[in-house]
């Protein structure tokens, strides 16, 4: 598949407040992150990464994973909560609910 | 430019016109008033309140969907489909030669029958070509097919013309280009001034003034293409600009090199944040702020509102005027304070500046969605008439036919919206699983956006939710 994925120019676009250090750095196009963890799935999913870097990005989909899990768990019950309240509501406005 | 104002002036002849055709006539109330939006929403037993909140979850509810959602390559291959269409070199360039003298044509046509065509607006073609044909009709198919602008735009055959006398008359190479620093804002301060025009001048109604407007804004067209070249096209005339950010909306694209496309709706935006030029993200603002503000002026409750302050001997133009800059100013703050946030919520250094760019693309399928469903209905209605006038420009039928729309149409326009933010949620989904490393920070980097399009998809709701009251005091 051609990549048609859009670009950002780190020079350009990303700035490091005043006072702050950076923790991670991407090697290969020199992006700064917040955190080790963005940086090390930034440099699995965007460069060609060393056998080291991609054994750390490995590890960090792991924990995403993990992560995630969570966050689709809770996503799903708003999802059902949302639901179940606008047919309440819609019951309740049209009348036939009380 | 939501030009329901077009609608005011058609509207008021449309009173006495003789509906003749009734297509679909299935609902007792016609909502013949030109496709007004207002009125035909909220005539079941669902309150207006309810239609607009029903419409905030909708989008809040297609974002928890789209969060669960998370295979970034399967995502690139729904959003990177295409079809090649075969489209040989020889043909386009045909075409193209054909389509600009039509459009040229056209527009002398459209000059002549606004000075000197008939004052009835059903039956005068200048007002039907340009306001249903043109700015309903034709900005429909550049979101819905693909933009064609670059083709048939009129102005570019006495563009060249113009170009050529001068190069065998005038010996100068000297080049004038924009200041860089202006960037787009030129085409935002024409948008807004457009449909501000359209808003407060009879220029819907009143086919001579139309007229000069169209002389007006060819003269100044091709003075300045002339004297600035294809940068004109690009950064200033704002019909252009219009035309191609709509344009990216569509299934049909150009690719690199020259040929067409096939692609999912909206999927294009996935592929480019909008270039690092001052002006940009406003355009894109100013597109989906104009829209609703044509929309606005046109609610009771704006009418009850301008009143008091009118009475207090404010200018009613300065009261339109600074709610038009105002509203503007306010949707691209909202905007930019949604794209400052994100920078706290994906936990990152990218700067709130590219953020903006980043995601405005994301807008455009919100203000098409929003354009037709303001403009389908008029559109429709309005058609037959066009076709007939078009027959006859100078001689027109003294009650050319209209098409009445059933009841259950208002609906449809209630779904074009949505599906706009449907679409809307989508692209800044991919968009940001693009931007920021993994999964959980890309769907974090959305809420700030998210909470932004059910504030914009209620706004527009509520508008179109309201009844049609002409504008008061212009």
């Amino acid at each position: 598949m051609t990549d048609h994925a859009p670009t950002l120019d780190p020079a350009r676009d990303t700035a490091v407040p005043d006072g702050e250090t950076v923790v991670a750095r991407c090697p290969y196009c020199r992006r700064p992150f917040r955190r080790e963890h963005a940086r090390d799935l930034h440099v699995g999913e965007r460069h060609d990464p060393t056998d080291e870097e991609r054994e750390r990005y490995e590890s960090a989909r792991e924990q995403e994973r993990d992560d995630l899990w969570l966050f689709h768990a809770k996503a799903v019950v708003a999802l059902g909560v949302t639901y179940a309240a606008t047919v309440i509501l819609y019951m309740a406005v049209l009348g036939s609910f009380f | 430019m939501g030009t329901d104002r077009p609608g005011t002036g058609l509207r008021s002849g449309w009173h006495g016109l003789v509906v003749t055709a009734a297509v679909l006539a299935l609902a007792g109330r016609a909502t013949a008033h030109s496709g007004s939006l207002g009125g035909s929403v909220a005539s079941a037993a669902v309150p207006t309140w309810l239609t607009v909140l029903t419409g905030g979850v909708v989008v809040g509810g297609s974002f928890l969907f789209t969060t669960l959602l998370t295979d970034h390559e399967a995502m690139r291959g729904v959003n990177w489909w295409r079809v090649a269409l075969p489209t040989p070199a020889s043909l386009r360039q045909a075409a193209v030669s054909v389509l600009r003298l039509a459009s040229f044509g056209v527009l002398l046509l459209v000059v002549a029958t606004g000075f000197v065509g008939p004052t009835t607006p059903t039956r005068n073609f200048a007002l039907l070509a340009v306001w249903v044909g043109w700015w309903a009709g034709y900005t429909t198919t550049t979101y819905l097919v693909g933009n064609t602008w670059t083709a048939v735009n009129p102005w570019l055959a006495p563009v060249a013309l113009v170009r050529r006398v001068r190069d065998r008359f005038v010996d100068s190479t000297e080049s004038h280009p924009l200041p860089d620093r202006w960037g787009t804002w030129p085409a935002v301060a024409g948008l807004l001034a457009l449909v501000f025009l359209e808003v407060v001048s009879p220029v819907g109604r009143d086919p001579r003034l139309l007229a000069v407007v169209v002389v007006g804004y060819s003269l100044v067209t091709v003075a300045g293409a002339v004297r600035y070249g294809d940068a004109w096209f690009d950064r200033v005339d704002p019909v252009s600009r219009v035309f191609a950010a709509y344009g990216r909306v569509a299934p049909l694209q150009r690719d690199g090199d020259g040929g067409v496309t096939l692609r999912l709706p909206s999927t294009a935006l996935t592929e480019d944040p909008l270039p690092d030029r001052s002006g940009e993200v406003a355009f894109v603002v100013a597109l989906l702020w104009v829209t609703t503000y044509d929309g606005l002026v046109a609610t009771p409750t704006w009418a009850a509102a301008v009143e008091p302050v009118v009475a207090l001997g404010v200018p009613a133009l300065l009261v339109y005027a600074v709610v038009c800059l105002a509203g503007f100013a306010g949707f691209l703050a909202v905007y930019r304070l949604a794209a400052r946030t994100v920078r706290d919520t994906a936990d990152t250094y990218v700067t709130a500046r590219a953020i903006e760019r980043w995601f405005a693309p994301a807008l455009l399928p919100i203000a098409a969605g929003y354009h037709l469903a303001h403009f389908l209905g008029y559109f429709l209605g309005l058609a037959p008439a066009l076709g007939v006038v078009a027959l006859g420009p100078f001689a027109p039928p003294p009650t050319p036919q209209a098409l009445v729309l059933p009841g259950w149409f208002g609906t449809v326009k209630l779904l074009c919206v949505l599906g706009g933010h449907v679409l809307a949620i989508w692209v800044a989904h991919s968009l940001s699983f693009e931007l920021f490393p993994g999964v959980l920070a890309a769907i974090r980097s959305q809420y700030p956006s998210v909470v932004v399009m059910v504030f914009y998809t209620m706004s527009s709701l509520w508008v179109i939710t309201q009844p049609y009251v002409p504008p008061p005091y212009v």
